[in-house]
């Protein structure tokens, strides 16, 4: 393994070690192969289109007071789903913590838990976007280690 | 097909608001021979499963198409109008929420994310539906299948050609088909309606 494999590797671990991503991750990397090469980083791409336009959505229903706590149980019941299918573990917390404080009626526990959301959700965004440019770069290397 | 090839080129149509889960899961399913229809919401999807009704052999929905109303409409009415069997998926995995999905005719709940190996043996069900369907045009469609009795003694359970006025005996058998069809249809259909008057 060369010195760019091994680095892609070193990245990778330390995303689950750091817990950015959960085990669902490696579902979308089982996905891969020569016929979709890229899978997981297409994945990714989506996510964070389709999520970015959502983070709006939810920002936009927060300044709306008095909130309406059921709408924003919805949105954020759909955020969190599109979170979990990519095993974006920190972020598909901070929704959970969300939907509790819509459930418990309060609207300053919201807002705190969606600024540190929209921290996750970028934070995660850099780290893929550094992994997956690693990744092209070293060229295809075994990735999911567990046992099948 | 042959017994073993069974469950390669299944029909699916996959239907999801979420594009990233609605990539996922055709993903996961083409990479199990299945076959993959994806679009966006009920409408699309009754459009597509209307304009050839034949063409799939089963439906996977989520609950959520932003709310649980268009998710369950669209269970009952591909149920009611093209009998096909629906799996409904949600990351909801609120007990009651389930539970509702099951009455409304789902024939199973999966909680997301799941893992690709939660689809591999959905085939199953398109296999306890043909049957069910099958058992039900039965039911209805031959009515001497059911047991007759000469009207006149009750104790004598003999089934003989009629020479008095016949009536009809719900037999366990006719029960159990009538049991399976109305689980497979659900509560509301007009199908059980029409059964049953």
């Amino acid at each position: 393994m060369d010195k760019n494999q091994r680095q892609v590797r070193l990245m990778r671990q330390s995303l689950f070690d750091q817990g950015f991503l959960d085990e669902q991750f490696i579902q979308l990397e089982e996905l891969q192969d020569d016929a979709n090469p890229n899978f997981v980083e297409e994945i990714a791409t989506s996510y964070y289109q389709d999520s970015s336009r959502s983070l709006q959505t939810i920002e936009l229903a927060l300044e709306k007071t008095p909130h309406d706590f059921n709408k924003l149980d919805g949105y954020m019941h759909q955020f969190k789903g599109s979170s979990s299918s990519i095993g974006a573990k920190k972020v598909k917390a901070e929704c959970q913590q969300f939907r509790e404080y819509c459930k418990a009626g309060n609207g300053e526990g919201c807002m705190r838990t969606f600024q540190a959301l929209k921290r996750e959700h970028a934070t995660l965004k850099k780290r893929l976007e550094a992994y997956f440019q690693m990744a092209r770069q070293a060229g295809p290397i075994e990735t999911a280690c567990r046992p099948k | 097909m042959e017994e073993d090839e069974f469950p390669i080129g299944l029909k699916i149509l996959v239907v999801d608001d979420d594009e990233t889960c609605l990539f996922i899961l055709e993903r996961m399913l083409q990479s199990l021979k299945y076959q993959v229809t994806k679009c966006r919401g009920a409408e699309e999807a009754l459009c597509i499963l209307r304009e050839d009704k034949g063409k799939f052999d089963i439906v996977i929905s989520d609950v959520h198409m932003p709310t649980m109303e268009e998710g369950f409409k669209l269970l009952e009415t591909v149920g009611l109008e093209m009998k096909l069997p629906v799996i409904m998926m949600s990351s909801d995995d609120n007990h009651e929420t389930m539970k509702k999905g099951i009455i409304h005719g789902a024939c199973d709940y999966l909680v997301k994310p799941f893992q690709r190996t939660a689809l591999r043996l959905i085939w199953q069900h398109v296999v306890r539906n043909r049957r069910n369907m099958v058992a039900l045009a039965a039911a209805v469609a031959e009515p001497k299948s059911c047991v007759l009795v000469e009207d006149d003694d009750d104790d004598d359970l003999v089934a003989s050609p009629a020479k008095k006025r016949r009536r009809l005996v719900w037999t366990a058998q006719l029960h159990h088909q009538f049991v399976t069809a109305v689980n497979q249809l659900g509560h509301k259909s007009t199908y059980y309606e029409c059964f049953t008057n």
